[in-house]
């Protein structure tokens, strides 16, 4: 299960302009830009699920948290990220994560 | 082809756009043939020309054109297939498919996707035994009479494969999809058992029972239940023993079980367990032989079964020696001897399954949790062992010889592991600790059998990864630990490493226990002078130096000695110097405020002397480098000099301080060298990276001095106007959005901020007037201070020298501009400066004349000029347009609309007054606005409607 919350990135967000300029220009179909935007929600999580082993850990206060629809959002306050080297300080955050692990996956609709 | 009309899309034509398409050398004469292919396939006579060009006498190019054509109109033009044709259509393609039965592949693919398309048209209404029929007729060979026995098996079986993926695939009403699927889910006990026979068939060819497989996992996209597929399941085990069959086998198994529907099926799933435990063999086997492959795939059934159904399985407290069996095995296969990745692959498939077991005994209720927790713990521990046992480093001459690819995979191997043994230790507690601090001691103090480096650094990462991110104060081992570090004697890097890392790990802990900071601190300043410990060497002191700051008093001397050393030597590269001089940062501002002024200046004045040595000579790039590396380690050194901390540790009662402090020795050293700066500065002015360096110097101290930066305000703002008047940069914009952020409400500064900003303001809008395309950077930096001027001192706008309605100008230009950035800052200043149309009188004008001009330009963006993402930022401006000025916005809004075509051509009257009246309605909801402008934004497009706008 590919998750589409990395199309909310850079890379995400400048691939969906050029999608939207070849599909504007009638060089691409809207069917064919939507495989190309499924091919990246693919690569991204395998990538960031296979590549990535950086780790930053964080503290703060849970002022909000919720499940909906298999995706958790918490909402925290006065928030400290470290990283090895590093202490970030910031006044609210606000997390939206989902299940790394394929076995949610559904074929329902 | 250009003169080719409709009443041309004859056999031969389309052969010839063929040939064209396939072998023309020309690529324009390729193109056009293409489009004309795809207005023949479109056209009423594809409906008789696609079966001429199947014949038998035809190349496979032009076969396959014809198989596409038959697809294309079934998927697209079915209405246009004449009443009545539906028998005749049937029956031909069913031929078709048996005549190409034994190929060419290519075209036989082709032809059942379209009979699975021409199946999902009338499935389950006018051909409601639509599958039973397919069934039956390849199987007699009733209507296939071209082909053999082999031969039709085969295409059935593509049939069947396709079937489910081109539900699937096609665009249809969800509603529509889901009576598909159930009708095509109800015939799954006849394909089911046909599957079956195939795959039982002890002479059946490999590529039949291959292909069954494959029609099983596309099968399971129905959402078929496991309690249907048992016998088929079992079959398919029983193939894992033929070696070329074993990987689809694999595939197979694991798409079955992992199906998280099977759960209801409890039954069902304990009859898998023993078909998995009986693989065990296999498993053994294939470790023995380092048979990578086969190891791998069983490992991975054993782990989906876990994985997926922990839950159901842990519950069927009847069959607990099944489950445990299944844990056992999955702990052989993390435990898989070798070394990962070289030798073995599988150990690192295991690890989800431990959270999840973990996850599952911890939400029982607490009498079962009591009870589970007495098997499970000691199955825990001996996880922990394994686990370290796997992190362990190779012996160096086998690691000599990994590729870096393999060292990098071990990384984040051993990257995974300490996640896990971090998780386990909430199941496990500080026992946990112990077991590993009774494991060190004695390997360390063992004399008869000396320990390898593999095994003590194993240890010690065990512990790293858990102090790393747990709370280890409630574990009473610590001290020992911290005890039997200086024991350790670290002949290897890597183990130094992890030496370094441990310490760094448990700095919190030692800011609560600072008599221990005297038995590690030697190891991390001697650790210091080494540069191939530079990483976590310096980052160890950084951490020790941030959490135990106020108890480093006595060690200050020894750490600044040391680090002032390393610093001389160039030991380190240029980021970690960097961090020593925010370690130092800590350090100072820690000190008792007598000693800190000394101190600082000792540490400085050789820098200090040094840059006025680099400054006194020609500019050149080799000295570029040494001096902007002098300006970064100044200003790491003020981003954590905090003396403001200093007094919040005191508990020092007193009134949040807006009175500067007078000579705080970060000031005292600024204003000493702000003539060496200025002379830098001087030098260097057309150099972006140096005055970038420059402005962190005071951007870094005004962050951490706050008000205590005041006797430096008139100087900087000086400093930054000439600075911009010579080269305007972003960097020094950002400085003064900074200044005005602390100081833009304060009386005494007052006078050289309004000077500095209408300063920058008219030097930025001579670059406006001469091209701003070069700088989207300045531009950005520039509407972001104006936004803050608005949002914090909106009088410096009552100002007579600052010309608002060039700011508005530019702004307007701005968002011509291609960079996000950019065009978000601008939104943010037309945001606050709207926001000001009541309090601002120079404002209110503004809008009121050149109102509509913005409405304009922004209609402009949103209908296509600007990436569609940035639709919330305009959402914000037309916003706080609704809210501050409600009455012109009616106005401006319909008469910027009118022209037709305006601002896109996609967009009818309709459309746009459609728009008008939900903007105008929508003074509440900055969501509900946004969710306006994105439609707006997509209509404007011709991009709404498409599944691939949908999750815009």
């Amino acid at each position: 299960m590919a998750y589409q919350l990395y199309r909310n990135t850079t890379l995400g967000n400048s691939l969906q302009e050029s999608l939207d300029e070849l599909i504007q220009s009638q060089q691409i179909t809207p069917q064919l830009a939507l495989q190309v935007l499924l091919q990246f929600d693919k690569a991204i999580n395998t990538a960031l699920a296979n590549r990535v082993r950086n780790r930053v850990n964080f503290r703060g206060s849970l002022n909000t948290y919720r499940f909906c629809d298999n995706v958790w959002t918490f909402v925290l306050n006065d928030v400290e990220f470290r990283e090895v080297t590093d202490l970030v300080k910031v006044d609210k955050v606000k997390i939206v994560a989902c299940d790394g692990k394929n076995t949610g996956s559904n074929a329902a609709e | 082809m250009e003169s080719v009309n409709a009443e041309e899309f004859t056999v031969e034509a389309v052969e010839r756009a063929l040939q064209q398409l396939y072998y023309d050398p020309d690529m324009g004469k390729k193109n056009v043939a293409q489009k004309w292919l795809t207005q023949a396939q479109a056209s009423p006579q594809a409906w008789h020309f696609c079966w001429a060009l199947l014949r038998p006498d035809k190349v496979p190019e032009i076969q396959f054109f014809g198989a596409s054509t038959l697809h294309a109109k079934i998927f697209r033009h079915w209405s246009d297939l004449p009443t009545g044709q539906l028998d005749s259509l049937r029956s031909q393609l069913i031929a078709q498919v048996g005549q190409f039965a034994s190929g060419p592949k290519m075209v036989l693919t082709r032809l059942c996707v379209a009979l699975a398309s021409l199946v999902l048209h009338v499935v389950p209404e006018t051909w409601p035994t639509a599958v039973p029929d397919l069934l039956c007729a390849f199987q007699t060979g009733e209507g296939v009479t071209e082909a053999d026995g082999q031969a039709r098996c085969l295409a059935l079986l593509e049939i069947l494969c396709v079937l489910p993926e081109e539900l699937q695939s096609c665009r249809i009403a969800a509603s529509r999809r889901s009576q598909l699927r159930s009708a095509l889910a109800v015939e799954w006990t006849s394909v089911c058992s046909l599957l079956q026979q195939l795959l039982q068939l002890a002479d059946a060819p490999c590529g039949v029972r291959e292909r069954v497989m494959r029609c099983v996992s596309s099968w399971l996209t129905l959402d078929i239940t496991l309690k249907d597929s048992e016998g088929l399941l079992q079959s398919c085990f029983a193939v894992l023993k033929e070696s070329e069959l074993f990987d689809i086998a694999v595939e197979t198994i694991v798409s079955i079980i992992s199906q998280p529907d099977c759960q209801r099926f409890a039954d069902s799933l304990l009859k898998v367990v023993p078909q998995v435990l009986g693989l065990q063999e296999q498993l053994k086997k294939a470790v023995r032989d380092g048979d990578m492959e086969t190891s791998h795939g069983i490992c991975r059934i054993a782990v989906a079964l876990g994985e997926t159904h922990c839950r159901t399985l842990l519950e069927q407290v009847d069959h607990w020696q099944g489950f445990q069996a299944l844990v056992s095995m999955i702990m052989s296969c993390t435990g898989t001897p070798g070394r990962y990745p070289v030798d073995e692959t599988s150990s690192s498939l295991t690890l989800t399954f431990w959270y999840t077991l973990q996850d599952e005994v911890t939400s029982l209720d607490a009498e079962r949790q009591t009870l589970y927790l007495q098997i499970y713990r000691p199955v825990y521990f001996q996880l922990v062992d394994v686990l370290l046992q796997k992190a362990c480093f190779p012996r160096d001459e086998d690691y000599a010889t990994w590729s870096a690819d393999d060292k990098e995979q071990f990384r984040t191997y051993r990257v995974d592991i300490s996640d896990t043994l971090m998780y386990v230790y909430e199941l496990l507690g500080p026992e946990l600790l112990r077991n590993l601090y009774d494991k060190l001691g004695t390997l360390l103090t063992d004399t008869t059998h000396p320990s390898s480096w593999q095994d003590i650094e194993a240890l010690l990462f065990g512990f790293q990864s858990i102090a790393e991110t747990v709370d280890v104060s409630y574990s009473d081992v610590i001290p020992g630990l911290i005890g039997l570090i200086p024991l350790i004697t670290a002949n290897n890097i890597q183990l130094a490493e992890t030496i370094m890392f441990t310490i760094g790990s448990l700095a919190e802990w030692l800011a609560d226990h600072s008599l221990m900071l005297a038995s590690v601190l030697p190891v991390v300043l001697h650790g210091l002078s080494n540069p191939d410990l530079s990483v976590s060497c310096v980052s160890a002191l950084k951490r020790i130096c941030r959490e135990c700051r106020h108890d480093l008093h006595l060690h200050a001397s020894d750490i600044m000695a040391v680090s002032q050393a390393v610093l001389d030597k160039e030991i380190h590269k240029s980021p970690q110097c960097m961090w020593i001089m925010q370690a130092l940062g800590f350090l100072l501002s820690a000190l008792p405020s007598e000693e800190i002024l000394g101190k600082l200046l000792s540490l400085v004045t050789p820098h200090i002397q040094q840059l006025e040595k680099l400054a006194n000579e020609l500019a050149s790039s080799a000295n570029k480098l040494p001096t902007i590396h002098i300006l970064g380690l100044l200003s790491n050194l003020f981003s954590t000099f905090d003396l403001n901390k200093q007094s919040e540790r005191l508990e020092v009662m007193r009134p949040v301080q807006t009175q500067p402090r007078n000579n705080n020795p970060v000031v005292v050293v600024l204003q000493q060298a702000f003539p060496l700066i200025q002379t830098v500065l001087n030098k260097w002015l057309n150099e972006p990276e140096v005055v970038e360096a420059v402005c962190a110097v005071f951007e870094k101290s005004l962050k951490t001095l706050i008000h205590d930066f005041a006797p430096l305000v008139t100087q900087l703002c000086e400093l930054i106007g000439q600075m911009f008047s010579a080269y305007p940069q972003a960097s020094a914009l950002d400085l003064t959005r900074q200044l005005v952020h602390v100081f833009g409400c304060e009386k005494d500064h007052f006078t050289p901020i309004t000077a500095l900003l209408e300063l920058i303001t008219n030097i930025t809008m001579s670059i406006f007037q001469l091209g701003s395309r070069d700088h989207p950077d300045v531009v950005e930096s520039f509407m972001q201070l104006h936004a803050q001027v608005l949002r914090r001192k909106s009088e410096l706008y009552l100002s007579d020298h600052l010309d608002i309605k060039a700011v508005f100008y530019c702004g307007i230009l701005s968002f011509k501009f291609p960079e996000a950035p950019t065009l978000k800052a601008t939104c943010l200043l037309f945001t606050e400066l709207i926001s000001h149309c009541e309090d601002v009188p120079a404002v209110r004008e503004l809008l009121q004349d050149d109102g509509k001009l913005l409405l304009q330009t922004l209609l402009e963006a949103i209908g296509g000029e600007c990436p569609s993402s940035l639709a919330e930022h305009y959402a914000e401006v037309l916003f706080s347009v609704s809210r501050n000025c409600p009455s012109v916005l009616s106005l401006w809004l319909r008469e910027a609309l009118l022209p037709p075509g305006f601002p896109s051509a996609h967009l009818t009257a309709e459309n746009k007054e459609h728009f008008c009246q939900q903007i105008l309605r929508e003074q509440a909801s900055k969501r509900r606005m946004k969710d306006i402008v994105k439609e707006f934004a997509l209509l404007s497009r011709g991009l709404e409607g498409t599944e691939y706008t949908a999750s815009y």
